[in-house]
This record gives structure tokens, C-alpha cells and sequence, in this order.
């Protein structure tokens, strides 16, 4: 072989390394174990390379009325990295259109990662559990995150970003201090009754909930969960972290040890909301040790 | 599915639920012959209870011009093509209502709805049917027509919106038969506002929460009438209480109305959720035109109504209505006045039920000059 071959195969060789795309795993999630710090909000991350991808294949929810008849998203990638500590998954799914926020007619992007509560292996049914053999779910709402980002930079809340030309007289409740506290009560009573999904818009975007079958969903009293979403180009990437020792509320996740987690998306566009959704069926889960 | 009695169809139906019907019903009539449209039903509502961000397009109470007006844009239109053929035996229904009429998957036939359809809440205002032609506006009957169609949410006894939530978020009233939306458990899944065949609960995007009107209960547990029937200057409506046709009592206003003269009815009853606000219809609107909006008596009702001044019970009724802020349980007839009572038969309020009529010469003697009549 002429060393200009040699050399060749070589360059050859590199160039394969760079493009090559990241391994595949279809049986599990297999959380990649880092000492560093996560990737917390960071969708972006080259740490993400590290670990493999799991295509998760989503079916359109059937099992209960209201059902969705029309499929939407049909592959969420799934990736996951883990400490030690906490557990950061990386869901990417395409989504043609950026729906941040909902009105009639058309609700806001979302995913969600389900896990059972007990570690026991003896997994409850996968549409959102069943009496008894409840599930945790974190919910990554584009709304919420939204929020967040235009109070940041200080632009308009959701009813001026919605309809930036629309002009308004008077709200009543801005008569003086006294008058918006008692108004906006009256005027605003999901805000006034703390319904959680008015979460103010500093919070974080991901809410952690408790189920036991469909329709009976609510949000657990502890709240450790985040994460963040980019869409770039007709897509959507994700984090979504937890701890892995969520005990009570949460329930815990060992490493080494095979547990389970599910998944749903939500396209805003087509009004998907609630049990009009694309999920999953149990995936199986593993944080390698190393 | 569970199978109910609707009696404004005549028989049983499907719904979501079993049959439970509270103590006591909202039930309320308006009389669409008075309304003048001047929308101080619709500001009242509005500045009372949605006057906030995020329910800027919202009109728990609204008065829509028929047959073009309809806010949201074409609610009845929509579903009135989908639904299929709507068919009367007799006083019975023979066609589907929007339980039985379900694409797969689905709890209720809904409406889909969008957020321009809430843009134009005026479309169709004073428009009339026909055309004006050959001084057509001067001859008798007329042949063009309108009439104005005060709205709110009719506290149906099978409500579609109730019946569409998934998280059960939505409760009918045991005391009163109001239906109302948990604000604290809503979670803006839309299910509802989809479903409510009349278009009446409305989603806030400032909260993500759907909102609906609620009979301003607050005031109705004081015994006191909603915000849009106290301030209707053309005291087109009267608020009380209904019951169904085999508990009907002969002293109670709403019951007296719909059950027993029939004057009142509901509107659009083949939708299949046993609505509870009442309407006497329009005199003058052809009858095909009523009997698809009102059901198979509205003939009878109109003819009802228009010998209604010759008959003591129902003119004295008719003159009660706007007379009081009180909620009206009973009422009697008293020689000439009509007297308002509630629960424990107490007066709320006597009115007479003819006014003296003064009929004045056409010239003024002291004066030396003709009367008109413009004031």
C-alpha cells in the first residue's frame, strides 16, 4: 500500500468519525453517566453526542374519548444524561410550526415524560396509569416557557403578543391599587382560584404531575422538575430533567437498575390538547453506571 | 351513554351521563317581540364579569340580528348543516341531537371553533330578509322581517359542555341548576367550548382556562335576578324557576309560560340539551323559519301570544316581567293586578295589568293647536 493510499484511508477514516451519527438504540434509553455538570436547559449541548438516541414510535391516543382520529407526531429521539443526581432527557420531534401560545381553536406545543411511581417493575398501564398504580409525568408546556422568555426581555404578556395592533380603552381594574387587587380576582378567577396551570411566568416551563388513569390528572405539592425547549427549522428540541431520588412524589430511579418512562407530544397546530395527544407505550430505561 | 328524557324532544337520548336533575332549575323567558337590541343586557354582563385581560371578545350575554346576525361567526349555521336532517313527529323529535349524531372518538358532535370567529360580533346586525321592492316596506303584512335574539347560556339540564370534560371540570349546580366551570381545575383542554352547541363558553388565552357565564349565581342566591334581566330597559326577560312537564305548578311563572300556555320555547330543542332559557318567539317571521329555531309549536306560540293581551293570566304575567329585581317563584292574579310572590308567598311586587289608556282629543282647545304624537 503506497504511503499516499495510507494516507488517504486515514483522512478517509476521520472523515467518517466526524459525520458519523450518533449510535442508535431501539430497545431502551440508555442514559449516559457524566461526571460534569448536565445539560440542564441546554438542548444544544455537544454532550448530547455522547449518548445514544432512542427513537421512540408514538400512536395517536385511542383508549379514551375525547381520542385523537388524525395522527400527528409520530417519532419523538429520545436521549438521556445522568450524574449521579439528576437525569436530563433530550426529546426532538418535528414539528412544522412554533405554537407558543394557545387561543381558540389552536393550543400551545407540549411534551411529557411519564414514569411510574413504584420502581417494583410491575408497571401500571401506560395511558397515564390506573387507580392505585398512579405515574409521575413531567410536562413541558411551550406557553410556559414562553411566558418566561417575554418577561425576561421585558415584551408584552400573551393577550399583547397574541394581538399586537389591538387597542384597548380601559380595563376597569386599573383604576388604582385597590381596584386591580379586588378585579382581577373577578375578572381572573383561574388566576385568583391558583389553578396551576396559571403558573406565574418566572417558573420553570416543566410542571410535574400526578395521575391515576385518564381525566383525574393534578399537580404534585412538590415541584423539582425543569428543563427547556428550542425550535430551530421546523423542530423541536427539548430538556427535560428530574432528580433521581424524587421519593414520595416523584419516585426514585436507581442507576444500574431497569425502570420505565413513556412519552407524548402535543402539536398545537392541530389543536391537540389533553387526551388529544400522540404518546407512547412503556420504554424501558437504563442509567448506565458508567 | 347512559338514556335520559329530554321532554322538549319527546322522548329519551343518549347522554354522557345518567339523568339527574337538580332541586330547582334557572329557567327564564324572554320575549324576543320586545327586544329592541340596545345591548345594555350585553355592557351589564360585560362590565360586571368580563371586563379583564384575555376576555376581551367575550359576551356571556349578546343580542344577535336573525336570520344573518350570530356571534360566535355562524354557531347555529355550522352545526345546523352537520347535524343532519332535523325531523318533527308531532312534539316528537325523529331526528339526531349532537349525542347521537358522534363522530368516532368523540363525546359530543362539536363545533370547531377559531378565534376570528369571535371578530365580528355585529355581522348580519339589521339586516333583513328579503328584499325592499315596489314600496314593499309600505304594505301590510310585510314580507321582509328580522328580529333580535338575546343570548346567554341556557343552564341546559344535559349540557354538552359539561358532558365533553374530560377532567369532569364542569358542574351543574344541585341548588339551582346553574352550570358553572371549576376555575380551579380547568385546564383549558377547549373540549367545552367546542362542544356547546350555542357557542357560549369562551376560552381565556390570558389564563388558558375556559370561562362561561354563570347566571350571576352570586345574586340569584340572594333571590335576586342576573345582571342583564335587571337592567333590561325593554323588560324583555323574567327570571324564576322550571320544572319538568310532570312537576309543573300552575302559580309558577316560568312553568305557567312553557309548560302549560306554551307561549315559551326553547331554542333550537333538536340540539338535544333540554336548554332553559324560553323564548316567545317573533310575530312576524314565517313559520318554517321558527319551527327550525324554536321547535314544532312555535305557530301555536305565536298565536298564543298575539291574543295574549285579551287573556288575564298571560297579560298580567307579560306585565310582571322587568317589574321587579326579585327573582320570581309564583305569582297570582288579583282582579286586575298580576302580584309576584316568593318562595314563602310573600308579595315582591303588584303591577296592574292593563294600563289606563287616556285617549285625548286632537286639538288642543286652550292652546289652539293640533296634538301630535312625537312629544
Amino acid at each position: 500500500m503506497s504511503r499516499r493510499f495510507a494516507l488517504f484511508l486515514f483522512a478517509l477514516a476521520i472523515l467518517a468519525g466526524c459525520t458519523r451519527q450518533p449510535a442508535q438504540d431501539p430497545e431502551q434509553i440508555a442514559a449516559k453517566f457524566t461526571a460534569g455538570p448536565l445539560p440542564f436547559e441546554d438542548p444544544a449541548s455537544k454532550l448530547w453526542q455522547q449518548a445514544p438516541e432512542h427513537p421512540a414510535r408514538l400512536l395517536p391516543q385511542n383508549l379514551t374519548e375525547p381520542m385523537l382520529t388524525e395522527p400527528g407526531v409520530d417519532i419523538v429521539k429520545v436521549r438521556a444524561v445522568h450524574n449521579g443526581e439528576w437525569v436530563v432527557f433530550r426529546l426532538e420531534w418535528n414539528d412544522a410550526t412554533q405554537d407558543l401560545i394557545p387561543v381558540t381553536g389552536r393550543s400551545c406545543d407540549a411534551a411529557a415524560i411519564q414514569f411510574p411511581l413504584a420502581s417494583d417493575g410491575d408497571v401500571p398501564d401506560a395511558a397515564m396509569g390506573e387507580k392505585g398504580k398512579g405515574v409521575r409525568i413531567l410536562y413541558w408546556k411551550a406557553v410556559w416557557q414562553d411566558d418566561a422568555t417575554r418577561a425576561q426581555a421585558g415584551r408584552g404578556d400573551r393577550i399583547a403578543s397574541l394581538y399586537p395592533n389591538a387597542a384597548i380603552d380601559h380595563y376597569p381594574y386599573e383604576a388604582g391599587a385597590a381596584a386591580r387587587v379586588e378585579m382581577e380576582k373577578r375578572y381572573a378567577p383561574a388566576r385568583a382560584a391558583a389553578n396551576p396551570v396559571t403558573v406565574p411566568p418566572s417558573g420553570t416551563p416543566v410542571q410535574v404531575l400526578i395521575a391515576e388513569g385518564f381525566g383525574n390528572t393534578r399537580v404534585a405539592p412538590a415541584q423539582t422538575a425543569r428543563g427547556r425547549g428550542q425550535w430551530v427549522d421546523g423542530r423541536w428540541v427539548t430538556t427535560i430533567a428530574r432528580p433521581l431520588r424524587g421519593g414520595a412524589d416523584l419516585g426514585n430511579l436507581e442507576p444500574g437498575r431497569r425502570s420505565y418512562v413513556a412519552f407524548a407530544v402535543w402539536d398545537g397546530a392541530r389543536a391537540h390538547t389533553g387526551s388529544r395527544k400522540m404518546r407512547s407505550e412503556w420504554t424501558p430505561l437504563i442509567l448506565r453506571n458508567q | 351513554m347512559a338514556r335520559v328524557y329530554n321532554w322538549q324532544i319527546g322522548r329519551s337520548m343518549t347522554y354522557w351521563y345518567s339523568e339527574n336533575r337538580p332541586k330547582r332549575q334557572f329557567g327564564a323567558v324572554f320575549d324576543i317581540n320586545k327586544c329592541i337590541e340596545c345591548q345594555t343586557c350585553t355592557l351589564a354582563c360585560k362590565t360586571t364579569w368580563t371586563s379583564g385581560r384575555g376576555q376581551e371578545f367575550m359576551l356571556w350575554n349578546n343580542v344577535e340580528t336573525k336570520p344573518y346576525g350570530s356571534y360566535p361567526l355562524a354557531w347555529d349555521m355550522q352545526l345546523l348543516n352537520r347535524l343532519g336532517p332535523q325531523t318533527w313527529k308531532g312534539s316528537q323529535y325523529t331526528g339526531r341531537t349532537i349525542f347521537e349524531s358522534l363522530p368516532p372518538g368523540q363525546r359530543v358532535l362539536g363545533t370547531p371553533r377559531q378565534d376570528t370567529d369571535y371578530a365580528y360580533p355585529n355581522v348580519g346586525e339589521d339586516e333583513i330578509y328579503g328584499e325592499v321592492v315596489k314600496g314593499g316596506s309600505l304594505s301590510l303584512p310585510q314580507q321582509m322581517w328580522m328580529f333580535y335574539l338575546a343570548r346567554i347560556c341556557n343552564h341546559c339540564t344535559y349540557p354538552a359542555c359539561l358532558a365533553s370534560c374530560p377532567r369532569s371540570s364542569i358542574y351543574k349546580r344541585q341548588e339551582d341548576g346553574i352550570v358553572v366551570i371549576d376555575q380551579s381545575r380547568c385546564r383549558g383542554y377547549q373540549e367545552c367550548v367546542k362542544a356547546c352547541p350555542y357557542g357560549k363558553v369562551y376560552f381565556n388565552p390570558s389564563t388558558g382556562t375556559s370561562e362561561k357565564c354563570i347566571a350571576c349565581y352570586p345574586k340569584i342566591e340572594q333571590g335576586i335576578q342576573p345582571q342583564c334581566f335587571v337592567n333590561c330597559i325593554g323588560k324583555i326577560r323574567v327570571q324564576g324557576w322550571i320544572n319538568p312537564p310532570d312537576r309543573l305548578r300552575e302559580d309558577n311563572p316560568i312553568d305557567y309560560l312553557v309548560h302549560v300556555r306554551k307561549i315559551a320555547l326553547p331554542l333550537y330543542p333538536q340540539f338535544g340539551l333540554e336548554p332553559n332559557v324560553y323564548y316567545v318567539p317573533p310575530i312576524h317571521v314565517p313559520d318554517s323559519f321558527l319551527i327550525q329555531m324554536f321547535g314544532p309549536g312555535a305557530p301555536a306560540a305565536v298565536q298564543a301570544y298575539r291574543n295574549a293581551r285579551h287573556d288575564k293570566a298571560l297579560a298580567g304575567l307579560f306585565a310582571l316581567f322587568g317589574s321587579t329585581e326579585h327573582t320570581i317563584p309564583y305569582f297570582k292574579i288579583v282582579g286586575d293586578s298580576a302580584v309576584a310572590l316568593d318562595d314563602f308567598r310573600r308579595e315582591l311586587v303588584r303591577v296592574p295589568i292593563y294600563e289606563p289608556v287616556h285617549v285625548r282629543p286632537e286639538r288642543d282647545r286652550l292652546y289652539q293647536v293640533m296634538r301630535s304624537n312625537t312629544t
